[in-house]
């Protein structure tokens, strides 16, 4: 077994509070499917057989239960629970399995959805023998208007810098412009290693990382690190151009530092695997080297490589927001060839339904119902008269005649009374939307132009559960009922 | 005169058919430094000789060959032997392609006044090229020019500059450390965005507005050896008579780039990977330019091509680049190994050795003479058993007898040395006393560069007729001729930064971020406050600041309850009485208000939990004001921002510390347990 993959599904989605509050961010719906279905395939399509899966009681109760998931995934699942309440960082994730590590490892993490050839990222990480090899991507525009997000999305979010050599492969630099204010700052004999170096920004981090077994070495001696993207990446990262600790006079004697260089020096020495010496003979007796202008060693000697696939083109998402969740379902269906409408679902034939649109199984349609660029989960019941599009209905909602949905985002198990018309709204599992007359008509301005500040107008004065939903975006939510 | 006509025609020709001028160049035959002095008291840089042709004809060859039709030569220092020797050459011809106009003034001191000057005389019509009369090269800037063209139509008078640069990475030979240069560069539009020498730098520094411009692609590059060619907008003139500051090109780039934002002006670059383009800055790359010509990296222009076009220096090419112009004669036993040029009517005794070598014209070498990397001039005397490493030998020099001159001498004109002695490393010798020159133009000149230039004024007596000038700072002659990166020096501050990359880090800067972001809060509560501004807006405030500083959601609710916890405090002085803290805090004043605030932020079961620690947390601190607790809670319980269950296992929690077991001890606390599990259990009753 050359790599053990590790997928990541514990995270709280703190970034869509909104569509996380109930349903763990692993088992959101995208395209009718649990959000940690795509890394698990991603997985097995390229030939994994066990994955070692970190994540919450909760969610692990439902992988056991759900028969779907278990039928499509023929993967052995090595599941892991930790506390919820602990706030483990990925790193400290790492260390918590450390015991079932036996080689190096694939990091994945659960909301990673793309069509990438893995095979990029492990290649790197096999011609070059690098320590640490990662994915990214361009980043997507997101065209979709946003449900209850008040005006465009925010601008001037802090950009990642990323540093790539000529090639764009090697990993030379990273930094985040917040942590750049005095300027980007490079150390000349960088420079002089690679006299060209190309800063990107604009680049997704797919939080997808090949890893040489020593590092989780290294994590176990330095306990003070709890995040691979936040602390660890950057770190090693760095690490490529400093000079080994070994030689340093051990003179500088606070405890701490000693501490520390002995993790180093554990570090350094955990590196150097049984075969290198082979490899340093077999890079010494050949001419290669991997640049241009000099002759001197390859790598210039450095023992520790970081490498970045960057993808050009394909598909990759991080479904992390609100944005890219609705981006995902809008993209995910055309990417699997699965029948649009589960054979489960009973789809009136007085009903139109795109083929831009994916119903589940067990779906309930009545006549007259219209649904385009829309998902509709499992189990849900559609009434008559519906109007469905750009939508994302989500499990178990149940739709009643006459309503006008558009741009909208309905959690699971919502009740949507009837004739109820939403534009661009976000409605919280197990809401209930009364009927028309008792609690109101959703009345909404011109959806062309930029969302208006509140998309949601009460005709009449709304109840009192609504009010509680505090957020100053306008969603329907039930969070304090 | 021809000025006024050239004034008045420019804007309606320019507007016309700008396409259509025929291209002009701007030569400037001076170099306002002094890296060849005491060479260059005898004869001006332009007219030094590489391997045997004047160095201002290599420049006005690529010119010509580039399509340049109209040159102006302004030349400084000894303009009347430049002039003489422009009128002699194939330039001043009447069939000459490229006419050339000499432009010469003692006021000159920089670059700055020559670009004045063109401006005052309103010489150039429309985009020029801008050399110095040291430049060697063989680019062919069409290309370029095309780009500059474009990108001046596309967005009118922009980019002022198109700067050319060959791409030669670190360790390569034309590439001198005195002129490393690390440009930043937009990826797509070639923008040049930053501009440095980087000769003495360990960090390079970049300002963070460079990567504001929109684009999502830069390129860093130090594998740039800048030709000293570049191409100019008419505009580049102007903005030296507006800019009386502006000395030399490097002040220029660099005012351009830090004023990009007010002026608008951008100066774009062209790299050319095939092309050669190197400029004679100094001794090093004098004697690199030289072996490049020698080893054709220059071709076409080679020395046989005889492309000035002098009398009788056509010579002959053979095996291993040795090159002979006519009457030259080699005594017998000697051997011209590889790389050797020698001139006409030089004579060459027996049994010598000769590499990598020029030699002028009616020069006299004597017997077993051992030339390697030699650059020997006109008319130069060497006596039998010399040997010659890496030196430059200037005009009229003698060389007596058992001579040795090891790496990086220079014997300036009309020296004589000998016999018998060996010169040291990095020896210059010349007939110029070092003080005559410092008294007259000590501050005359101001370089591209600011480096300071020590002379050991000692004179050395005995077997040498001239004065010896120790090059202490040899940097300057022949920067130590191995390029030796530094990397040792790297390491330290690389170990000083690796060692607290992991520990320091990350403590310090967030702990000024929570202390300032608590200061905020509680600065935005006391504005809602004063100016009864409504929770729904106080919330998104809290929220812009809890992204402006980069705050987790836990944080922000921790330092919320601290901060309306200790609100009172902060109002009335630390000294207040319970009862006094209490009646402040509740239900009629402060929490009622915030309530909303609160229940934003506290939504899950896990919210209240930390929200109850960090209320315990701050009342720990006061152990006076224990009471208050009580009351706090019970107001938070009646105004459903924390709930029964969750206060209730807040309760049963183990705690860690004595002191927070003895909070859990408190009368009033306990009591109000007490109740809530009564109500408890008769809510249970009741459903």
């Amino acid at each position: 077994m050359e790599l053990q993959a590790v997928l990541m599904a514990a995270g709280g989605g703190s970034r869509m509070m909104d569509l996380t509050y109930n349903t763990p961010k692993p088992l959101l719906p995208v395209g009718n499917r649990p959000l940690i279905w795509y890394p698990l395939n991603l997985l097995e399509r390229v030939g994994f057989e066990e994955v070692i899966v970190i994540t919450t009681k909760e969610v692990q109760k439902a992988l056991s239960t759900d028969q779907r998931l278990k039928t499509d995934v023929k993967m052995r699942l090595d599941v892991v629970c930790i506390q919820e309440e602990a706030d483990m960082g990925t790193a400290d994730a790492l260390r918590h399995i450390q015991q079932k590590i036996k080689t190096d490892i694939l990091v994945v993490s659960c909301d990673l959805i793309t069509d990438v050839a893995l095979h990029e990222v492990v290649d790197l990480f096999r011609a070059h023998n690098a320590t640490l090899s990662m994915l990214m991507s361009k980043v997507h525009e997101f065209t979709e208007t946003v449900p209850g997000q008040k005006g465009k999305k925010k601008a001037g979010e802090q950009r990642d810098f990323v540093g790539v050599d000529v090639t764009g492969k090697r990993l030379l630099f990273m930094a985040n412009e917040a942590d750049l204010e005095e300027g980007l700052v490079l150390r000349k004999s960088i420079m002089r290693k690679h006299p060209r170096m190309l800063i990107k920004t604009g680049l997704l981090d797919a939080h997808l990382y090949c890893l040489k077994r020593s590092v989780v070495d290294f994590l176990v001696h330095n306990k003070s690190v709890t995040s691979i993207r936040g602390e660890l990446v950057p770190f090693l990262v760095r690490k490529q151009f400093s000079k080994s600790l070994n030689s340093q006079n051990a003179t500088e004697d606070t405890e701490k530092n000693q501490k520390q260089q002995d993790a180093h020096h554990n570090f350094e020495l955990l590196s150097t695997s049984k075969d290198e010496a082979l490899l340093q003979l077999a890079r010494e007796r050949s001419c290669w080297n991997d640049h241009r202008g000099d002759m001197s060693e390859a790598y210039h000697g450095g023992k520790l490589r970081c490498y970045v696939h960057i993808m050009e083109e394909g598909m990759c998402y991080r479904v992390n927001t609100l944005a890219a969740y609705i981006e995902a379902n809008r993209v995910v269906p055309k990417l699997f060839e699965d029948p649009p409408i589960h054979p489960s679902a009973v789809v009136s034939e007085r009903s139109l339904v795109g083929s831009d649109s994916i119903i589940g199984p067990s779906c309930q349609i009545s006549d007259k119902t219209s649904i385009k660029r829309s998902n509709v989960g499992t189990s849900s019941i559609i009434k008559e008269k519906v109007k469905i599009t750009n939508s994302i209905i989500m499990n178990g909602v149940t739709i009643e005649e006459g309503c006008n949905i558009q741009g909208s985002v309905i959690c699971n198990n919502a009740m949507i009374g009837r004739g109820a018309d939403m534009k661009y709204c976000l409605v919280g599992s197990g809401q209930r939307i009364e009927p028309e007359g008792e609690n109101g008509v959703a009345a909404s301005t011109d959806p062309l132009s930029p969302p208006p500040p509140h998309p949601f107008n009460f005709s009449t004065s709304p109840p009192p559960t609504f009010l509680s939903s505090l957020s100053s975006w306008t969603r329907l939510f039930g969070h304090n009922l | 005169m021809a000025g006024k006509a050239g004034k008045q025609s420019r804007p309606r020709k320019a507007e016309k058919d700008e396409e259509e001028q025929p291209l002009q160049a701007v030569l400037v035959a001076d170099s306002f430094n002094r890296r060849f002095f005491p060479i260059s008291k005898d004869q001006p840089r332009a007219l030094l000789p590489l391997a045997n042709v004047s160095m201002i004809d290599y420049t006005l060859e690529f010119l010509t060959s580039t399509g340049v039709q109209e040159t102006f030569v302004f030349c400084c220092w000894m303009s009347s032997k430049i002039k003489e020797h422009l009128q002699k050459s194939k330039w001043c011809r009447p069939t000459s392609p490229n006419v050339v106009h000499v432009i010469t003034s003692d006021l000159y001191r920089s670059l700055g006044d020559v670009l004045r000057d063109v401006d005052a005389k309103a010489l150039v019509r429309s985009d020029f090229l801008l050399v110095y009369g040291d430049v060697v090269s063989n680019i062919d800037v069409s290309q370029a020019l095309q780009e500059h063209k474009q990108r001046r139509k596309m967005e009118k008078n922009v980019s002022v500059m198109t700067m050319i640069f060959k791409e030669s990475p670190p360790g390569h030979k034309t590439r001198c450390e005195d002129d490393d240069i690390i440009v930043a560069m937009d990826g797509k539009s070639k923008r040049i965005l930053h501009y440095q020498r980087a000769q003495a730098l360990k960090k390079l520094h970049f300002p963070m507005n460079i990567f504001h411009s929109g684009s999502d692609e830069f390129e860093i590059r130090f594998d740039l050896l800048d030709c000293h060619i570049s191409i100019c907008s008419p505009q580049v003139a102007e903005l030296f008579t507006d800019n009386f500051d502006y000395q030399t090109k490097n002040d220029f780039v660099r005012g351009l780039l830090v004023n990009e934002e007010i002026l608008g002006n951008q100066i774009h670059m062209h790299v050319t990977k095939d092309g050669y383009g190197a400029r004679v800055s100094n001794l090093l790359m004098y004697d690199t330019v030289s072996s490049d010509t020698i080893r054709r990296w220059i071709y076409p222009i080679t020395p046989e091509a005889n492309f000035a076009d002098q009398e009788g220096q056509s010579c002959t090419h053979s095996r291993h680049n040795v090159y002979r112009e006519p009457g030259v004669s080699l005594g017998h036993g000697s051997q011209m190994e590889e790389n050797v040029l020698i001139g006409r009517n030089t004579v060459i005794g027996a049994n010598c050795t000769i590499s990598n070598t020029v030699i002028g014209a009616n020069c006299v070498i004597g017997d077993n003479v051992t030339l390697d990397r030699a650059y020997i001039w006109n008319r130069v005397h060497i006596a039998n058993d010399v040997k010659v490493k890496q030196s430059v030998i200037c005009d009229n020099v003698e060389v007596k007898h058992g001579v040795v001159l090891n790496e990086q001498c220079v014997l300036a004109y009309n020296v004589v040395v000998g016999p018998d002695i060996t010169l040291q490393e990095g020896t210059v010798l010349s007939m110029h006393h070092p003080d005559e020159e410092d008294d007259e133009d000590e501050d005359e000149f101001l370089s591209d560069d600011d480096v300071g230039y020590s002379k050991d004024k000692t004179k050395q007596k005995g077997s040498c007729s001239s004065y010896l000038i120790m090059c202490i700072d040899d940097d300057i002659m022949f920067p130590g001729l191995a390029l030796n990166p530094d990397p040792e020096s790297d390491s330290e501050s690389e170990v000083s930064e690796g060692s607290h990359d992991l520990g320091s880090h990350p403590a310090s800067p967030e702990l000024d971020d929570v202390k300032v972001f608590q200061n905020e809060v509680h600065g935005t509560l006391q504005r809602g406050l004063d100016e009864n501004i409504s929770c729904d807006n106080l919330v998104l405030e809290i929220n812009s600041l809890k992204y402006a500083y980069n705050i987790s959601l836990k944080e922000v609710m921790q330092i919320l309850i601290r901060v309306v916890l200790e609100f009172p405090f902060q109002q009335q002085g630390a000294q207040i009485s319970t009862a006094q803290y209490s009646s402040h805090l509740l239900p009629v004043s402060l929490l009622k208000k915030w309530a909303p605030v609160f229940k934003n932020y506290v939504k899950r079961p896990q919210d209240q939990m930390d929200c109850l620690a960090s209320m315990e947390e701050v009342f720990l601190e006061r152990e006076t004001h224990w009471a208050a607790l009580v009351k706090v809670l019970m107001s938070v319980y009646q105004l459903e921002i924390l709930e029964e269950e969750g206060i209730m296992r807040w309760f049963k929690q183990s705690s860690t510390t004595g002191k927070s077991q003895q909070l859990r001890r408190n009368q009033g606390l306990l009591k109000f347990i007490q109740w809530l599990e009564e109500a408890e259990e008769s809510s249970e009753g009741d459903e």
